[in-house]
């Protein structure tokens, strides 16, 4: 695909100018395996180059090569993404944005900044920390990946329940189209006269092109922020509580819960001591001191009104920290307690709790597995995680399919297949599930309007017709995490 | 003016009803209006439509799942109606659209309308979480869902929010919910000197107190700023506490809930009325320049602002080229009938233009709904 004369246009489109001493253009095989996959890493595909761009123009160059050579491209920020957002089509395109990562402009008075794809999540809140501002969406692997790929996921974070999702927070977008236009969408100031095509943007897992610049919105900090850990004998009771708290009119900075497989495992992990029990709740508030007092108390009397027989307020910043600490670890800490385990991402109304957690036991002991389950129980967005033996013959297959079935039950409740993670190659098929033929197909209207080549990102989030079964894949720790940066969540 | 030529009036009952209609006119290329009350039909370019698709026979609030802090409602039904019902369970949209007895929530969609209740909850595209749309052929599409968090897809609903219905016809929408606040409090600091107001607008914004409004607003050369906190009746002492603090020597008068929806003083009598959207940090600047100009304005710390000026085009047109090169833009929302000439309504759209005319075409391709009403002719 990739010819010695369209290597050689790429090479001139990121080194033309010379500057660089080192090439934006990777070709060596061994270089590009680094490109191969992102978090979903049993998916994985050689891409044909891989090209660093330093300006919006050297994306552009790229861009136009592409699109004259009907060539697929993929940007990637820190390859993070577990759905497989990141995987290059065969001998495509990479376009890395890991020298992109300037932080154009903090403007603290209109409470936005303006930032290059390649910037990581938390470097925003870092820059921003001295005025008291912070940036809000917080994926746990907040301090490692890229805000492009944040834009491209529409990502979130526990305290997303309060403050909202990426969405909320882009303001305004600057970005190549896959026939190499730069275009400019929104802007500082709000409802730009057009359609709002940040909003459609914004959560395309990279499939509309490429987002080369965009404009934040940065938030103040809350005065008082206060974390409550509650024990229950049930599920059920915890769930109970999540539903009184908000009926309540309250919208606490995250509402998260455990139950007594992953908090036993968190426990192992990182011991958190945290009480033995059913199911766990944490609860953060944050905002002003007095109200955050007073709510703490209704927080509290509402736990207990629903049979919590240990409710923990942490008092200091070190406390607070630990209860966060055992239930971030939850993920990686399934290791501790099953060889194997899928770790699944579904969302489903809040009320619909109690009965998916008795189905989703049922089917697991239907087929003779187990799930522990971590959830930000606020948004009702599951994490099921599917635990297995692979070195026992078929099981891993009954447990590929469980977790399925875990993500359909979930749309037949009226949730939804993905809550953060998104569609990517993982999924494809599951939108099937979840929407109908005339409801993809008004999608593919947008994607054809914005792509008519089919080059960006392509062969990701609509359903393949060619494949019957789809093939997601145990959990395998993201280097990230394995070294201790990043905390799956 | 004549009335826009409307020759058939049809008012389904059904989102099927919608449907149908929509494919006959699209297979006959029949010129469509999509209308809800009408409190809106003369934003943005009139349409000379053959048929007029009344919307406000799709009406009632269909679910409410109060415990899921969610609602889903047709798209015809007034917002006040809806309101009422979401209130039996202490809820709301969090969002304050002008003429809310009257319109409806389809046309509050459509035109992306939003008030002071922004600064804290957000505009629709932060409230809305999914949305049946039936397109020009006919397709009946779903987009998001009932749950709050999902990253499934695109947001056709985002798409369709402010769109004019030039790209479909919106029959339900599912919106993401809050609670009633249980106890709020509205100050108002009355001066003659802008930048004193703004000064303490901008303390306030930059403080942690619990804000859910922040307008700016000026009369007959009078400015005034309002404030409006909402917080548990323990903390709303302490607000009033510190605002007294920050505004002293000026005084503070508890104000009028009233003073929240002033906005629609603004197209009143014989002025035109348009709608600015600018950085906050330019909202003093503004102020002055809509008063030196003789108009009236309410604006929000959001960044919109609904103001009532003569209706001069070439001085709008001028107004407009400053608020654009200061990354804002200005709407022609309201002109009198008899003044000429007339304005461009929308200015001139930006260098995604191509790529809106483009979707146009893939969700409208023989251009039947509200041909023109829209931004660069859409
Ligand atoms: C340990 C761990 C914890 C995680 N926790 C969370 C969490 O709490 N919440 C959550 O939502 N996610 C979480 N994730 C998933 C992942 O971190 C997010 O999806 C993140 O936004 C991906 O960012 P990235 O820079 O790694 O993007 P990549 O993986 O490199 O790319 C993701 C997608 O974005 C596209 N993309 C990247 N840059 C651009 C651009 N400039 N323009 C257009 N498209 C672009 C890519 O093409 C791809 O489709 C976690 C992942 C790990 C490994």
């Amino acid at each position: 695909m990739l010819n010695s004369t369209i290597l050689e246009a790429l090479r001139n489109a990121v080194d033309g100018d010379g500057k660089g001493t080192q090439s934006g253009l990777i070709t060596a095989t061994n270089q590009l395996q680094t490109y191969e996959c992102d978090g979903l890493t049993n998916f994985r595909t050689l891409p044909g180059a891989v090209l660093l761009p330093r300006s919006t123009a050297q994306v552009q160059a790229i861009i136009r090569i592409c699109a004259k050579h009907g060539i697929p491209f993929v940007a990637r920020g820190a390859g993070t993404g577990l759905s497989g957002g990141a995987l290059p089509a065969e001998g495509g395109i990479v376009i890395s944005f890991a020298r992109m990562t300037r932080i154009l402009e903090i403007d603290i008075p209109n409470q936005r900044v303006v930032v290059e794809p390649g910037v990581i999540n938390s470097h925003v809140t870092d820059a921003v920390a001295a005025y008291g501002y912070f940036y809000a969406p917080d994926p746990s692997s907040q301090t490692v990946c890229t805000l492009g790929g944040n834009v491209a996921e529409n990502s979130g974070g526990a305290h997303c329940l309060k403050y909202g999702f990426t969405t909320t927070h882009v303001l305004g977008l600057e970005v190549v189209l896959p026939n190499g236009e730069v275009v400019t969408f929104g802007s500082g100031a709000p409802d730009t006269p057009g359609y709002d095509l940040t909003g459609v943007f914004v959560g395309s897992e990279g499939t509309l092109g490429v987002a080369t610049k965009m404009t934040l919105r940065i938030v103040k900090r809350p005065e008082a922020v206060q974390v409550l850990l509650a024990a229950f004998d049930s599920t059920t009771a915890a769930a109970q509580t999540v539903s009184d708290i908000i009926a309540a009119g309250m919208l606490p900075a995250a509402l998260e819960m455990m139950d007594r497989l992953s908090a036993q495992a968190s426990e192992a992990a990182v011991h958190p001591n945290y009480p033995v029990s059913e199911a766990l709740l944490l609860v953060e508030l944050d905002g002003p001191e007095a109200e955050v007092n007073a709510q703490m108390l209704q927080v509290t009397a509402l736990c207990q009104q629903n049979g919590a027989w240990e409710v923990r307020r942490a008092q200091t910043a070190e406390e607070r920290a630990l209860i966060w600490k055992g239930r971030k670890a939850a993920f990686a800490a399934m290791g501790r307690i099953s060889p194997n385990y899928i770790v699944q991402d579904g969302v489903i109304p809040r009320t619909a709790l109690p009965v998916v957690l008795e189905e989703i036991t049922r089917m697991a002991a239907a087929v003779q597995l187990r799930v522990a389950n971590v959830f930000h129980a606020g948004d009702g967005n599951l994490h099921p995680m599917v635990l297995y033996d692979q070195s026992i013959p078929g099981q891993e297959e009954i447990a590929l399919d469980l977790s399925y079935r875990i993500l359909y039950l979930c749309v037949d409740k009226g949730g939804s297949i993905t809550g953060e993670h998104g569609v990517g190659k993982e999924k494809q098929q599951a939108m099937g599930y979840m929407f109908s033929e005339p409801d993809l197909e008004t999608m593919q209207r947008v994607r054809h309007a914005f792509d008519p080549q089919n080059i960006s990102n392509p062969d990701k989030l609509f359903p393949r017709t060619r494949f019957c079964a789809e093939k997601t894949g145990p959990y395998t720790p993201h280097p990230l995490e394995s070294s201790g940066v990043a905390e799956f969540f | 003016m004549p009335e826009t030529p409307v020759r058939q009036i049809i008012s389904p009952q059904s989102t099927e009803q919608v449907a149908e209609v929509l494919r006959r006119a699209n297979e006959e290329k029949l010129v469509v209006e999509i209308t809800g009350a009408g409190t809106k039909r003369r934003w943005g370019n009139d349409v000379a439509a053959v048929v007029q698709l009344d919307t406000t026979r799709l009406t009632g609030v269909r679910e409410h799942s109060w415990q899921d802090l969610t609602a889903t409602v047709a798209a015809g039904t007034p917002w006040t109606t809806m309101q009422s019902v979401l209130a039996m369970h202490g809820q709301r949209v969090a969002l304050d659209p002008l003429w809310p007895d009257q319109a409806t929530v389809g046309g509050v969609i459509a035109t992306n309308d939003s008030g002071c209740l922004r600064l804290r909850y957000g505009s629709l595209r932060d409230l809305i979480i999914g949305m049946t749309v039936v397109l020009a052929d006919g397709t009946i599409a779903k987009s998001g869902g009932k749950v709050v968090k999902n990253v499934a897809g695109y947001d056709i609903h985002k798409l369709m929010t402010g769109a004019f219905g030039t790209l479909g016809v919106i029959a339900e929408v599912t919106f993401r919910l809050h609670p009633l606040p249980k106890s709020s409090a509205t100050w108002t600091i009355t001066s003659n000197d802008i930048s004193v107001l703004d000064r303490i607008r901008h303390q306030l914004a930059d403080s942690m107190l619990s804000i859910e409004a922040l307008q700016l607003r000026t009369r007959d050369k009078v400015f005034s700023l309002d404030v409006k906190f909402v917080t548990l009746p323990e903390a709303l002492e302490e607000h009033a506490r510190r605002l007294h603090a920050y505004v002293s020597p000026l005084s503070v008068e508890a104000g009028e809930e009233s003073i929240w929806l002033s906005r629609e003083g603004m197209f009143d009598g014989t002025r035109a009325t348009v709608k600015v959207t600018f950085l906050p940090t330019h909202i003093a600047s503004l102020i002055s320049e809509i008063q030196d100009y003789g108009g009236s304005c309410v604006a929000q710390q959001s960044g919109t602002m609904i103001a009532s000026i003569q209706p001069d085009a070439e001085r709008i047109a001028a107004l407009r080229q400053k608020i654009e090169s200061a990354g804002g833009s200005l709407t022609v929302l309201r002109w009198p009938n008899d003044a000429a000439p007339r304005p461009d309504k929308w200015g001139p759209g930006g260098n995604a233009l191509p790529l809106m005319r483009e979707i146009k075409r893939r969700f409208d391709s023989n251009s039947i709904l509200n041909p023109g009403r829209f931004v660069g002719g859409i």
